[in-house]
Parts: structure tokens; sequence; C-alpha cells
């Protein structure tokens, strides 16, 4: 049997995932060139947002036709709380402190959210159980289940919006505009706190979107989950060339797809049999990372940015 | 007469009708008394019962003499009544307040009020319930707080200024705890006294920070911090820090001298080797850290993994130490051979990841070394002849490294020693220190030197400084080559002190140092660029999560909002260097409230050192 | 907040008499052994209490806490009173070094229970050794810490302080690969492992003793802790036609692992070892989890009225973390400490030995090697390696959303 469709197609999915979050990476990062570790967190509060939707405020049994807008709606209010929150009393104050401080603050943001779900969710110092789309579709050579196919269409609707609106809407554009030159933009009368705002608000936005997939995909969340995910979301961000949201989404699917190839085909190379499997996986990704970075410094879709550290 | 003890600095404050006041409406004699009182009665409360069963870590139950907690009140109040008394120009302490502020002691009041009432509530929170407070701890809650009020009813020191009495809030705040611009120079002393004083201060360096890590729970811990970081903010708005640095500067060798015989007093101070143990675990993580702050603080590059260097001198180590459980268990190096052995390791592979990744700027070297961080562990996870190759015994590690011997010396046994009994972590803590002096020599030469400047320019300005001439990657290269060679030799004293080398503690962010995350942490809260910054940093950062135990599992959201609100307060680090610090001025901070700025460097070299 | 405030409330109840008359003196740092009736020994905890792997520490830290509670209710060790002094090893080796100075260097601490690593064990073991002060597990599996490196040919014993309630990974292995080819009847197992050392050890022996019985292994993976996503390794055992899927880890991964699985279609049955024991594994796969099966150490818990009490005691107290893992070891291993503190107080002649950490520790240790008693996951005895002789082993199955004992008995391998 032939799995390479199948593994394309659990490549892609976990990809998306990243692709979603890492849109929030790259958001921020663009106009204030900041490395929110923290965004991994904020992933995950979404995630739990929507699990109180569903385990705590809908009545039991709804069905998952009216609970999974709802939670998304949850998560969403959630994770952009907590990311708008993050950036007005964390981050904000920090803006012109030496570069290497909002990192620290983020490193501690980060503890500091996973340690306040752990502590205080109801049982969440264990995995959740989360409501999951676990019905299956045989394609012929690809099996997906219901939760892949709305991960896919969410994906695609939030990267084509986000798109329409940064290239459309007036603050999408006084967003590229601060992007750009935050100084210039200033001074053509755009209200750039508003612009880092909204970013972080995407950015939480976003992530709660993935959440949402996640808890329907996986079937469970738990306080941890960020974590890893984040560091995979930012490695995606800049793979796909920081600053760039078409880039975030392309980076975090060649990401999932190498980890996924990686994992399922590298011990069937002759000489690599020990080098294969899923333990080795993140480190052939982050191979890639480097292997793209030495050839296209700039990432696959980031544009040449002139001495921004 | 009168008037000039009133207020300090007469000439410059409008007439009386104008008087600048504080918040408090009240007469300044009165302030003034109020604050000596109420110092006076805080010492005296010490002395009093605080709660009525010994349950209460410390055992407050005592009359006729203080103990635990009501040690660190007695201190703040012994403080309180000392700056008071010297704003009384009494003679003998005038020296106390130089510049003849108030600040000190607001501040000084401030931390007596602190450290009493998170006493109070201590109690009455972990004993359930305000009944549990004996009349004395009700004293001392009063006691606590005239002082404060006393404070609050001074002008503050710079009303001069000229803002003081109509800004906000946020603006009287300032004003209260800011040091004032001009301090008085000292009158001469001679050199004997010099050394006297830096001598003096030294000790009481190493007692200070001798009783931080010997505090036995976590409450006397926090009342420790608290205390000191008052008592430190108070001499320094006295400006007796600025004048204690200028000594300093003039006795350079003589203070690092100083400081290294402080750090080795510590384990003679000792009868427990657990507290050897902290010792030569912060050490080790201080000294990696001020590794890393050659490659962060000095030459500008993010790394995201530079506990990897770590881990490869640990591994090297303990590959070569003739453990049983080693792929080459045949082979003993001794341990010089084996130190510098795992520094070329680390050399190998920080050359060989630094080579391909320095061309690229900022952030993406960040994630290329973030990268690197997880390869290695994930590698040496791997790498146990099941899913790799054989060579690190994957998780299980290497266990068994024997400990060292040098010059037939067998650090794992105890030694007597002028009739100090040296306990195993002793010894190691006493190599350290000396791998230590070795990495800040290092460390000092380096950034004195014409690399030095380079990698400052090459941080301040790249391309600035590539156009001057400076071949930048080749600096950025010896940068990260040399910075991973000091992980690299603290690495290989580490994998002899923990018996073991496993993987697991290889990795980004954990709750627990060190990793990645915590040694960035430790350079840029204790100060970037500088010696002493990176080494209190990393003491903080180790002793923050082992003393908050008490918190039980709410240690780690205490210990994430501690950092937040560090960098909030403190962004440039503790311990500022110069140069960002005169940057800061220049920009003018804005958001930056209410923080002093400028605290000498090498005043805390001692102060770490100890 | 509020356990501290339990415990010390009932310490405030059981030592008020005491606590009245100390009221004078502050130092009470040790030299409180000697006159009989006010002697307060400390049992020291070092588990990982905070961050990660916390649920499962705190477990071990409750169950010592419980053990000790009945010790001082029901008098074990009469005039005799014990308490806990738990530390928090963040599983991380150093911390748990420096945790076992400090329990050495507290003169009131008799012996410890822990830790829940095995790599922290191996930086703990020397530390205790040289202070002949007692250290039982309750979780490590690890061959090696006992039997040493080369267990498999010439076991000899490393530390003679350290000991274990916990059974090793060779026979928990071994067992777990009989039941799979012979009761399951089963021929060919994928073995997944989460290079742990734990659950690679586990995953070793399984492969090993799975082909010894007539099984083949017909592909194996190794995942990392923290992993969600085994989507290409669930294709990979779906395209391997394996009729079982062995699991070396903890339910952190196995129980999405097993979601993952059925959700794709997949309906063989994954089989792991205690450490996926848990109520927990069943919460977070749902459904998928019918059938799976794991080993686990002793007879069922329902079998034994104690086990039952334990449990009771555990949620009754609202106590945090999870009791299934190694809660009940710990409980054991506990127990072991505070009777052999009673052996050596009766064989004293009804005193304790006056001078705690030269003579009572290594008394302890032993007697603690002398141990012979029902625990509540069974017989606790050690054999010459330190290691428990409870080799009794459980095969556990869910059925209807619960765990229940298909198999019990003892593997000879």
């Amino acid at each position: 049997m032939n799995t390479l469709p199948q593994q394309l197609a659990n490549g892609l999915l976990l990809g998306s995932m990243y692709g979603l979050i890492a849109i929030g990476y790259t958001m921020v990062y663009g106009i204030v060139q900041l490395i929110n570790f923290a965004h991994g967190e904020i992933f995950m509060t979404g995630a739990f947002g929507a699990l109180t939707v569903y385990a705590y405020i809908l009545p039991h049994g709804t069905s998952m036709w009216a609970a999974v807008p709802l939670m998304l709606i949850g998560g969403a209010i959630v994770a952009v709380l907590v990311a708008v929150g993050a950036e007005r009393f964390a981050y904000r104050p920090l803006r012109q402190a030496p570069r290497l401080a909002p990192l620290i603050t983020a490193i501690g943001l980060s503890l500091a959210l996973q340690e306040v779900v752990r502590n205080f969710y109801p049982g969440a110092d264990k995995a959740r159980s989360f409501p999951s789309l676990d019905t299956t579709h045989d394609l012929g050579a690809v099996t997906i289940k219901d939760a892949d196919i709305f991960l896919i269409i969410a994906a695609i609707v939030c990267m084509s919006s986000l798109a329409y609106f940064v290239r459309k809407s007036r603050t999408g554009r006084a967003m590229q505009a601060t992007a750009q030159d935050p100084d210039t933009a200033q001074l053509m009368g755009i209200d750039t706190n508003r612009i880092i705002v909204i970013a972080f608000a995407i950015g939480g936005l976003f992530a709660a979107v993935a959440a949402v997939s996640y808890g329907l995909k996986y079937g469970n969340v738990d306080y941890r989950m960020g974590f890893l995910m984040g560091l995979k979301a930012f490695t995606a961000a800049v793979l796909g060339g920081i600053g760039n949201i078409y880039g975030a989404m392309l980076g975090g699917v060649v990401l999932g797809i190498a980890e996924t190839l990686a994992s399922a085909y590298i011990n069937n190379i002759p000489g690599m049999q020990q080098l294969g499997g899923q333990s080795w996986a993140n480190v052939w990704a982050f191979c890639l990372l480097i292997l793209v970075l030495l050839l296209r410094p700039q990432g696959l879709l980031g544009e040449r940015v002139a001495d921004r550290a | 007469m009168t008037d000039t003890t009133k207020t300090p600095t007469p000439e410059n404050t409008a007439p009386a009708t104008t008087a600048p006041r504080g918040p408090l409406p009240l007469p300044t004699a009165a302030a003034r008394a109020l604050l000596l009182a109420g110092g006076l009665a805080t010492l005296a409360s010490t002395f009093l019962a605080w709660t009525w069963t010994s349950e209460f870590p410390g055992d407050l139950t005592v009359y006729g003499y203080p103990g635990g907690l009501q040690w660190l009140t007695f201190t703040a109040g012994l403080l309180t009544t000392l700056f008071t008394l010297a704003s009384y120009q009494v003679r003998g302490l005038r020296w106390l307040l130089p510049a003849g502020n108030n600040t000190p002691l607001l501040l000084t009041a401030v931390g007596a009020f602190g450290v009493t009432w998170f006493t109070i509530l201590a109690i009455a929170i972990e004993l359930g319930g305000l009944v549990n407070l004996e009349p004395g701890g009700w004293i001392a809650a009063v006691a606590s707080l005239l002082p404060l009020l006393g404070a609050l009813a001074l002008p503050p020191a710079t009303a001069t200024s000229g803002t003081g009495s109509t800004g906000g809030t946020k603006e009287t705040i300032k004003a209260y705890v800011a040091k004032p611009e001009h301090i008085p120079a000292a009158q001469p002393l001679n050199g004997w006294a010099q050394r006297l004083i830096i001598t003096a201060v030294t000790a009481l360096g190493l007692a200070v920070f001798t009783y931080g890590i010997d505090t036995e729970y976590g409450e006397l811990f926090i009342g420790y911090l608290i205390v000191v970081v008052f008592a430190v903010w108070a001499l320094h708005t006295a400006g007796l820090l600025d004048r204690f640095s200028r000594l300093v500067a003039a006795n350079r060798g003589f203070t690092l001298a100083m400081g290294f015989a402080a750090a080795i007093a510590f384990p003679f101070t000792q009868t427990d080797d657990h507290y050897a143990n902290i010792g030569v675990n912060i050490l080790i993580f201080g000294t990696v850290a001020l590794g890393l702050n050659i490659v962060v603080g000095l030459a500008g590059l993010l790394d995201l993994g530079y506990v990897a260097f770590l881990g490869v001198g640990a591994y090297t180590a303990a590959l070569v130490s003739g453990s049983e459980f080693s792929k080459f268990s045949g082979v003993q190096f001794p341990f010089w051979a084996a130190a510098l052995t795992g520094m070329a390791a680390s050399l190998v592979f920080g050359v060989l990841i630094g080579a391909p990744t320095l061309r690229l700027r900022g952030d993406y070297l960040a994630i290329v070394t973030l990268g690197f961080g997880e390869i290695f562990r994930i590698a040496v996870n791997n790498m146990d002849g099941q899913s790799g190759p054989d060579v690190t015994n994957g998780p299980n590690g290497i266990p068994s490294i024997p400990d060292l011997k040098l010059f037939g010396f067998n650090f794992g046994n105890p030694h007597d020693l002028g009739g100090f009994t040296l306990g195993r972590f002793a010894n190691y803590y006493l190599l350290m220190v000396l791998i230590m002096a070795i990495v800040v020599l290092v460390y000092t030469r380096a950034a004195d030197s014409r690399i030095g400047r380079s990698w400052i320019a090459i941080r301040e300005d790249e391309t600035a400084a590539t156009a001057m001439g400076i071949n930048g990657f080749r600096v950025k290269l010896i940068a990260f080559a040399l910075g991973a060679s000091l992980a690299g030799l603290a690495g290989t004293v580490s994998a002899h002190v923990t018996y073991s080398v496993v993987p697991t503690p290889y990795q980004f962010a954990g709750s627990t140092p060190p990793n990645s995350a915590f040694l960035l942490a430790a350079v840029v809260l204790g100060g970037m660029g500088t010696v002493a910054g990176p080494l209190l940093g990393a003491a903080l950062l180790y002793l923050l999560p082992e003393k908050l135990d008490f918190l039980q599992d709410k240690s780690l959201l205490a210990f994430g909002i501690a950092l937040i609100l560090l960098m909030r307060f403190r962004p440039e680090g503790i311990i500022a260097n110069r140069r960002r610090q005169l940057e800061f001025h220049e920009t003018g901070q804005l958001d930056i409230p209410d923080t002093p700025t400028l605290t000498g460097e090498p005043a805390v070299t001692t102060k770490a050192g100890a | 907040m509020r356990q501290r405030s339990l415990v010390i409330l009932t310490s405030v109840l059981t030592t008020g008499a005491l606590t009245l008359t100390a009221c004078g003196s502050r130092d009470n740092s040790g030299d409180k052994s000697g006159d009989g009736s006010g002697t307060t020994l400390t049992i020291g905890v070092d588990a990982p209490l905070s961050g990660e792997n916390s649920t499962t520490g705190l477990g071990i830290q409750y169950g010592v806490q419980i053990a000790v509670d009945d010790a001082n209710k029901n008098n074990w060790v009469p005039g005799v009173k014990f308490k806990v002094k738990a530390l928090d090893d963040k599983a991380q080796p150093a911390n748990g070094q420096s945790n076992a100075t400090a329990l050495v260097g507290d003169g009131t601490v008799v012996g410890a229970v822990g830790p829940l690593n095995s790599g922290v064990a191996q930086s703990m073991q020397q530390v205790f050794a040289s202070a002949n002060m007692v250290q039982i597990s309750p979780s490590n599996t690890n061959p090696e810490l006992t039997q040493g490196k080369n267990w498999q040919t010439k076991k000899t014993r490393p530390y003679k302080t350290y000991f274990r309630t916990a059974t090793t990974d060779a026979n928990q292995g071994g067992f777990a690969a009989q039941y799979a080819a012979q009761g399951l009847k089963k021929k060919k197992a994928f073995v997944v492992d989460d290079k742990q050392t734990y659950g690679s050890g586990l995953a070793k022996i399984f492969a090993e003793k799975f082909k010894s019985y007539g099984g083949t292994v017909v592909g194996t993976d190794h995942v990392n802790t923290g992993d969600k996503d085994f989507g290409s390794l669930v294709t990979k055992i779906k395209n391997s036609k394996a009729d079982l899927l062995y699991y070396g880890g903890q339910y952190d991964e196995s129980s999405l692992i097993t979601k993952q699985l059925k959700d794709a279609g997949v309906k063989i049955p994954l089989f792991g070892g205690d450490g996926m024991f848990a109520s927990t594994y069943i919460d977070v796969a749902g459904k998928a989890a019918e059938g799976d099966l794991a080993t686990s150490v002793g007879v069922p818990a329902d079998t034994l009225p104690a086990a039952k009490q334990f449990i009771q005691t555990y949620k009754s107290k609202g106590y945090k973390g999870d009791y299934a893992a190694y809660g009940a070891y710990a409980y054991d291993a506990a127990s072991a400490i505070i009777k052999a503190v009673k052996a050596v107080k009766d064989a004293n002649g009804g005193k304790l030995p006056s001078d705690i950490k030269t003579d009572l520790r290594a008394k302890v240790v032993d007697e603690v090697q002398k141990s012979d008693f029902e625990g509540i996951t069974g017989k606790v005895a050690f054999d010459q390696y330190g290691d428990t002789t409870n080799k009794q082993l459980t095969v556990y199955q869910v059925v209807n959303g619960k765990w229940k004992a298909v198999k019990t008995g003892t593997y000879n391998g």
C-alpha cells in the first residue's frame, strides 16, 4: 500500500495548524520586531476558552453544527483578550526598552499563562477531553475525518480573508505602512498603537481558530499544548519569511510535510535506519530550516529586509 | 539650624508658604519624629511574640529576642532609625545621607513596613486567621506603619525640580524615589581607610548573600528579598553606592581580590553541605550565563540554544570520565585533559553551528540556535544504539561518573581544613570558584581588548562597524566560539557534580535552570554586558524557584509573574551597563517610571563575587 | 495553600502538647530523639511537584502523606510521630541532588521516598549512600539502578541504600509479552516508546520477549514526550498490518495515540505499562480506549481493602495529583521506612538510637532490607538488590470505560 498520499495529507493538516498559529508570530514581528514567545500560550488559552463554552455554557448534547461556531467565538474572545492584554500590560511598557527585555517578558508570560490555566481551570492539571469530529471519510488512498476538513476550510477562509483585509481595507494598508516604517506611518496620521493592538488581536483570533481545530482533531487539550506548537509555528514563520503572512502559511505547510515525511520515510533510506522515526522528525525539520536560511536568508517568501536587528 | 534640618536643600526650595510637603498633612518636625519613634517601636516590637504557635516557620513566639522573619524586620527598622538619625544630623551618622535627601528614609520605611506586614499576613493566611496574632504582632504592624506615614509627610527630595507639586500621582511617586542629581563628593580618605571600607562592605555582602542562600523556608526568603531590595535602593538613592563605586574604581584589583576571597570564604561559613550544593549549582549556572553574556551582551548575538554547549561539555566529560556506562568506559582522562576536551568539543560545535549561520542577521540567528539546541537534546536522547548511533546511552544518560581527583585530592570525600570540614560539594564549589575566576578573567580581558571593542561596535551597528573595517563574521565567530568553550568548561564540572548526565536539563525552556531561556533571562535580568549582572541574575533565577517552594504548585506562576514584573520595572537589568545607561538617559525612557538608573557597575562586582 | 493549612491543622492537633512545652526554645534542629515520648521524625519526599510531571509527583507526595497520617493516627511506632518533608525536583537531576543533600542535612530525616524519574535517581543515589540513608523509589523501573550495568548477565548492586517498591521493566515487559503472545494470541506487534528511561526500557524488553514467544515485531518507532500529532506514526502502523500496538511510556502520549489510531480506522488494541494505568487515560481517549490493555504491579486494588481505603482517603482529603500511577507504591515505601524505624526501636530496647544521622539511619537501612509486611499493593519485601519481591502483576483491560483486571500472576521468564 502506498502511504505517500496519506502522509502528505497528514503533513498538510499539521502544517495548516502551524500556519494558522504562525500568522500571529509573523504579524506581530512584522510590525514591532518582537518575537512573542507567549503566542503558543495564547493558542492554548483559546483552546480552553472554546472548551469553556462547550463544557460549561452550552447545554449538554448541543449539536456540533451549533456548538462549533459558538466555541470558535468563545475561543476567539479569550485568545484575543489575552493577546491584547499581553500587549497592553506586558509589551507596550517595554517598547523603548532593550530588544531582549520583551523576550524575557514573553518567557515569563508563557510560564505564567500555563500555570494560571493549570492551577485555576478545573481539571486542567491533566489533559481535558474536547469534543471531537471523528467521522472518517475514505477517499481511496487517503482517509480523513471531519475535523481535518474543518481545519482545511478554516485555514483557507482565514488566509484569504486576511489577505483581503490587509490589501484592501484601510486598516490593512495602515498595517502595511506601519510594518514598513513605523515612524513615517505615524507622521502620516496612522495610530500605530492601534495597529499594533490589531496585529496582536488578529494573531489571537487565528490562534483561536487553530486551537479549536486542534481540539476537534485530537479530542483533548492541555495546558502544555501551546509550548511545542508555538515553537513549531515560530519556526514556520521564520521558514516562510518572518513578516510575510503568506510565508507563514507556506512555512507551516512545508514544515508540517517535512516533519511527517521525515518521520515516515527517513528510516527507509539505507544507512539511515536509525535516524528516522518520529523522535528524529524535529531534527530534520530544523535541519531543513537551517538549510533554507543558508540558501535564502530571508526565508521562503521573505523580502530582503535591510538590517532590522 | 532647625530650618536646615527640616528641608535639606533649603536654598533651592521656595519660601515656607509653598514649602514642599508630602501627601500627608503633617508638620515636617512631627513627621521626622514619627519616623524616629516608629523606627524604634518597630525595633522594639521584634522582641515580642507575634504569634502563639511555633507552627509558623521561624518560631515567632518568643518574648525577649527576635527570630526568623523578626530579624528582618529588626534590620529594616534599624536602617530606618539610622537614616532618620542621620537626617537629624546626628554626629557620626551624617555620612549616611551625603545628599541630605528624604528618599532613603521613605525607602527604608517601606522596606520595614513591607517585611513586617508580609510576615503578619503570612501568619494570618497560613495559620488561618488574624486570631493567630499575639499582641506583639499587632504592635509590630502598627509600629512599622508609623515610619511610613512619617516619611510620606516629608517633602520629596527632588521637589526642587519644579514639577513636584503639580504633577500627577506618577510624577509624585517618581519625585519621591528619585536619586538626587548631585551627590557631594566624599572627603578624600587615605588608601588604608579605603581598603578597610571595601573589606567591610565585602564582608557585609558575603553575610547578606550567605543569609539569602541559607534561608530555610520560602517566607524568610521573600522577607529577605523585600529588605534587601529596599535597603539597596535606599543606599543607592542616598548616594552611598555612588560613593562606594568611586572607591572601587580607585581600588579595582583589591576589590576583585576581596570579591574572590569572599567567594572562597562562603563554604567555610556553612555547616551543611546542602548550601554548598546550592552554591556550586549557582556557580555553574552563573559561569555559563557569563559565557552567554559574551555572545549576547557583548557581541549582541541572540543565542537561544546556548545550553547545548553546556551539554556538549558535560557529555564529553562523562564519556571520558571512566564511568562504566560510558561508551569509552576504559578511557579515564585526568581532569585537566577532560576539561580541555570538553572545551574543545564545545568549541568545535560552536564553530560548526556558527560558521554557516553567523552570516544571518538578528532573529534568524535566534531561531537557528534554538534549532541547534533542540537538535542536540533530541540527538543525545536518541543515540543509544536503538534509535541512533550508540554514543550517549539515550535517555538513561551516563550515570556513575566518578568523583574528580586532582593531585591526590579526592573531591568526593570531606576534607578538614583549618578546623573547618569541607564536604563534597564544598570541594566542587571551590573548584568552580577557580573556574569562574578564569571565566571572569577571560571575559574582562576580552571585553577590554581590541576584539571586545569590535564586538560592541558590531552590536551597536553592524553596517557601520563593517564599514570601519571590522570583519564582522570573524569577530562574531570568535565570540560564538569563546562563549561555547566557556560553557563547555562549566559543563565538564557539572557532569562530575551531579554524578550523571542525562538529556533532560538541556532544553530550550523549562521550569528550572539551566535551560536556554533561563540562561538568557539571567543575562538580561542581571544586566547585559556586565560581569556581575549575569552572576547576580543567575543567583536570583536559581534561588527564586528553589525558595518559592512554599507556594507549592503556584511557585512557577509566581516565578513567571516575577519575570514579567522585573522586566517591566528594570528592563535594562539589575546592574545596568554604563554605556547602555547613558543611552537611556539620552532617549529619556518615558515609559520606565520610578526606577533608579545608575548603579555603579564595579560596586556590585564585589557583591556578586561574594 | 489549602493543603498546607490542612497539614498544619492536623499536626497542630496531634502535637499540641509538644508545642506548648517547646515554646521557650526555638532551636529544634534534630536532637529530639531519645526521650521516647515526643520524638518527631521526618520522611523526605522527592518528586516533581510543580510543572510538567507534577500530577504524578503529587500522587507520590500525598501517598506518603497518607501513610504518615495513618502511622500517626494508629500509633504504628509508639512514642514516635512522623511528618513529611516534600521537596520539588522539577524532574531535573541537579534539583533532585540538591534536594537529596537537603534531606541528608536535615537531622530529623530518617529516609526518603522518591524520585519519580530514573534519571533523577542516578544523581541522588550516591548522596544517600554516602549518608547511609535509605531511599525508596515508588516508580523507578530501570533495572540498572539496582542491578548494575550488566544486569542481564551479571547482577551487582551498586548502592545498598537504594530500594524500590516498583517492579523493573524486565518483569513488566516480559509479563506483557507473555500475555500478548499467549493470552491474546497476537502475532504481529508494532512497538513504540517515548524515549524516556521507563518507556524505552519497557518497550525494548517487550520486543525481545515477544519475539521469544514466537511473535514478530513488524515495526518500531520512537516518539518524543510532548508530541501531539501522531498522524505519520498511525499511517505507518496501519500500513504494517500489526495486530497489536505496544507502547512504552506514559498516558499523556498513549491516550492520544490510541485515539488517533482508532480514528484512522485501525482497530487494534494498544498495550502499555503501569505508566498509563490511570483513569486519565480513559478520560482522554474516550471510546477509543475500549479494549486497550495495561500491566500494573500487584494484585487489583479492589481485592485489597487497604488499597480501597487508601483511594478513599486520597479522594476525601481532596489531594491534588494522580494517585493511580504511583500513589500506592509511595504509601508502601513510606510504610516500609516507618516500620523499619519501629523495628530499630524494638531491637534497641524500646528506645530510638540517640544519634539520628550516624546511627538510626544506618539501622533503618538494614531494617528496610528485612522488610516483610502486607502493604496496600501486596507484600512488601526487598531482594538482595533492593528490588521489590512483589512480582505479582496484573493485566488490565478497558471494558465499558473502566479498567478491569483480566489476568493476575507472576512473571518468571
